[in-house]
Formats: C-alpha cells, sequence, structure tokens
C-alpha cells in the first residue's frame, strides 16, 4: 500500500460519500493546497457520475427559486464577496486549463517542456485601475514571460521575465476561449524584443478575456506558418491581481 | 416517494451526447454557467429551471425529507452561484460538477445530523437495480454503459454497498451496521470494490 493509494482510497471514499464529518472537512481542507488530491477526487467524480444517473427528478416546491434569489439578492448587496478558494485552489484550477488546452489542441509534447504555471499577483504598487496577469512559466523556478492587460482599456503589455530571444525562432502570442472555437487564435507575434502591440486585444469583449487561455509557443521566424501553434507552448490564464470580489465588476 | 415525477427530466450530461439527433440538454448548461460567472441573473433563473428536479431529486434520496431538502437546496443554489466562476469543462461535464455540488452538501448535511434511521430493505431495493426504465435510458450512454458493466463484475455486497453509499449517503459506520460487518471489514471492502471498479473502467 503506497501513498499514492491511501490518497487515491482517500479521493474515492470521500466521492462515494462514506467518510465522516471529520474526515470529509480535513479532506476539503486538504484539497485546497494537494493539486495532487484534487485532481483524484475530480477523476473519481467523473468515474462515479453514472451511478447517479438513475436519480429522478422531483419538482421542488414553486417558492424555492425565490428563497433562493432572496438569499443571492442578500449576497450580492454585501460588501466585497470574499474570495471563494485560497490561492493555491486557483492555481489547480490553472494546471487543469493549460491541461485542457494542451489535450485539446494537440500541442507540446509534454517531453517537450515541463509545464507550470504560477501566479504572481504582487505588482508592488496598488495600481489605480486593477490589471489582471498572467504569467507563463517554463519550469518551477521562475516565469518566462508575464503578461498583463488591463481590461477596462483593453491594453495589454507583455514583459518577458526570464525568456529569451532565441535564434531563429519567434514567440507567438494565442488566445483560446470557448466562444472562439476549439482552436487557438493568434493574438500576435512577438517583436525581436519580446513585446507586442498594447492594441492586440482590442477587439476582445473582456468578460470573454478573463475567461480565455492564453499560450505563447515557439514558432519558425514571424510565426506559425500553418495559423495554429506548431512548436512548444507554454499557457497562462488571466488572473485579477486584487482580490476577485472588488475586480469582477470590472 | 410519492413526489417523484414519472421520469427524468434532466438526463445526467455526458460529454458526447448521446445520439446526433437528440442533443443533450447539458449542452446548454456549459454556457449558462459561463453567464452565470458574469452575474447574469436571468441565466442564473434558466439553470435552476434546467437542473433544479435533477439537483431536488439528488438531494432528497439522501435526506428523505423535504424540508431538510429546500435547505440544503438553497445551500446548493447560493453555491452554484458564487463559485461558477470555477466551473472548468475541461474538468468535469456541466451536470456532473452540479450534481457534485448538490451531493456533497447533503451528505455534509447528512453527517452533521443524521437523519432517522432509515428503511434500509426499501433503501436497498432501491438502490440495489435501479428501475428498469432509468436503467434503460443509461444504455444510450456509454459510460455509463462501462460503469455498470464494471458494477455488475463486483461481488453483490460490494455492489449494495457502493450503490447505497453513493445514492443514499451511507456512512462506513451505517454499511457496517446494516451489513453486519465490522467498520473496518466495510472500509476494506469498499477500497477493493472501488480499486476494481478503477480497474475495469481502465481497462
Amino acid at each position: 500500500m503506497t501513498e499514492r493509494d491511501d490518497t487515491d482510497m482517500l479521493a474515492a471514499e470521500y466521492v462515494l460519500g462514506t467518510l465522516e464529518a471529520d474526515e470529509r472537512a480535513a479532506v476539503e481542507r486538504r484539497r485546497q493546497d494537494d493539486p495532487e488530491l484534487d485532481a483524484r477526487i475530480l477523476a473519481w467524480e467523473a468515474r462515479l457520475a453514472p451511478l447517479g444517473d438513475e436519480i429522478e427528478a422531483v419538482t421542488p416546491g414553486p417558492d424555492l427559486l425565490a428563497r433562493i434569489e432572496r438569499r443571492i439578492e442578500a449576497l450580492e448587496s454585501e460588501a466585497p464577496t470574499p474570495p471563494e478558494r485560497p490561492r493555491t485552489a486557483q492555481l489547480a484550477a490553472l494546471h487543469r486549463r493549460l491541461r485542457f488546452w494542451r489535450w485539446s489542441t494537440g500541442l507540446a509534447s509534454a517531453a517537450a517542456l515541463a509545464l507550470a504555471v504560477v501566479l504572481v499577483a504582487p505588482l508592488g504598487q496598488e495600481p489605480s485601475r486593477p490589471p489582471f496577469v498572467a504569467v507563463f512559466q517554463q519550469n518551477d523556478q521562475q516565469p518566462a514571460f508575464m503578461l498583463s492587460v488591463d481590461l477596462a482599456s483593453r491594453q495589454l503589455h507583455v514583459r518577458p521575465v526570464t525568456a529569451e530571444p532565441l535564434p531563429d525562432k519567434s514567440y507567438q502570442l494565442w488566445i483560446k476561449e470557448a466562444s472562439l472555437g476549439p482552436s487557438p487564435r493568434s493574438v500576435g507575434v512577438l517583436d525581436d524584443d519580446l513585446t507586442l502591440d498594447a492594441a492586440s486585444l482590442q477587439d476582445y469583449d473582456p468578460e470573454l478575456l478573463k475567461r480565455a487561455t492564453f499560450g505563447i509557443s515557439i514558432e519558425p521566424p514571424g510565426g506559425s506558418p500553418t495559423g495554429q501553434p506548431t512548436g512548444p507552448a507554454i499557457h497562462g490564464y488571466l488572473y485579477p491581481t486584487v482580490r476577485e470580489g472588488t475586480s469582477q465588476r470590472l | 416517494m410519492s413526489d417523484v415525477t414519472g421520469s427524468s427530466s434532466t438526463p445526467r450530461g455526458a460529454p458526447h451526447p448521446p445520439s446526433p439527433n437528440a442533443p443533450s440538454p447539458d449542452d446548454r448548461l456549459g454556457p449558462l454557467l459561463q453567464r452565470v460567472a458574469g452575474r447574469d441573473r436571468q441565466a442564473f433563473v434558466e439553470l435552476y429551471e434546467a437542473t433544479s428536479g435533477k439537483l431536488y431529486g439528488t438531494v432528497l434520496r439522501i435526506l428523505k425529507d423535504r424540508a431538510r431538502t429546500d435547505d440544503v437546496m438553497q445551500e446548493v443554489y447560493v453555491a452554484i452561484w458564487r463559485k461558477a466562476a470555477q466551473f472548468d469543462v475541461g474538468r468535469a461535464s456541466p451536470m456532473t460538477w452540479l450534481v457534485t455540488i448538490a451531493r456533497h452538501r447533503a451528505i455534509d448535511d447528512l453527517r452533521r445530523r443524521p437523519a432517522a434511521p432509515q428503511e434500509t430493505e426499501e433503501a436497498l431495493e432501491h438502490a440495489a437495480s435501479g428501475e428498469p426504465g432509468a436503467r434503460e435510458r443509461l444504455e444510450r450512454d456509454q459510460e455509463a454503459r462501462r460503469l455498470h458493466a464494471c458494477l455488475d463484475e463486483l461481488e453483490a455486497i460490494r455492489r449494495d454497498m457502493v450503490r447505497l453509499a453513493y445514492l443514499e449517503g451511507w456512512s462506513r459506520a451505517e454499511l457496517a451496521a446494516h451489513f453486519e460487518q465490522p467498520v473496518n471489514t466495510v472500509k476494506t471492502w469498499l477500497h477493493r470494490a472501488l480499486k476494481q471498479l478503477k480497474g475495469c473502467l481502465a481497462s
């Protein structure tokens, strides 16, 4: 019995519902900081979900929706909502988005790059309008690029952190979001000094930008010849640099 | 349960629609959830209308009490409102995500305040077989078919345990009492059953 087995069985029993209250609470706490456990829970949810198919729908009483809406009304009128999950959980979500992107575009073989994305939120000083930031990272040490977007003006700023120009290669920024279709769309090819026109995202809706995944791929000079990423890619997802509750009304 | 409606209006969503001619209602749920994430109240009402029957059925089956179910359902939909932005189509089908929230809230509530002694025979009968109609509908869904084939390979008693736990919210202790086994034995059996299921589904 290995530790991995134990984690898997803990996830399985949590999903099955057989744990006692204290054990359930412990799992819920632990999964916030443990992407491995979180991933195993999700896998078990998917595995066992068909068991619920046979549950018959039961029409709730006619006043239930109104009661729920009153609760939401009260919630919305409260001062800034606290963030629903701590950052580690957002990180796990980020990893999942990353997998989704990679899986669905068939990019970047696993061997090509050890992928990780981290959120580096603190910018030092409080900006007047909180930008959204995505960090593109090639390994666990340092980010390769940072992308910040001011959603109100849709101004974009790409900053290489450790990335350096590659001989005979270009970096290209991509955007992917469900409403844009299944394939990533090119935002632009980075200049030789690894920057990009600030107006490149001008045509995108801010709500879409918040949901989108971004990728930076390594392409032949001048960009992908096919209109789709062809080389190894790293990915990021925009996160507000201030707490969700205060920024989501942008 | 006399108030059970005749048929499920919200079959569980699968990643792929059951047939090209009958797109799953699940197809609407992803976009609806995205709109809810953007604080769209109209979308929330539509989402409620599309999913509340299934979620209410899920919670009621665990709690066996409409007043308790009403309370938990409020928590469930408030949680959906708050967490919609975290829904990620890459990690779960929308319906699985929604049912998961409902199930866990119901089980948490049950653990905090165990229900009156369950009518075990009725629960077992309910959980052990599934209504033929329900089972038939499932046959369209390849994933469901695989899971049920794998469940059928389990020893009967272990299969009953899995179903009672998942559908009725029974804890290890409740299973132990009903099957007259030590809790540790139940845990061992559950683990074996789950590993066997996982292996079968992966094969």
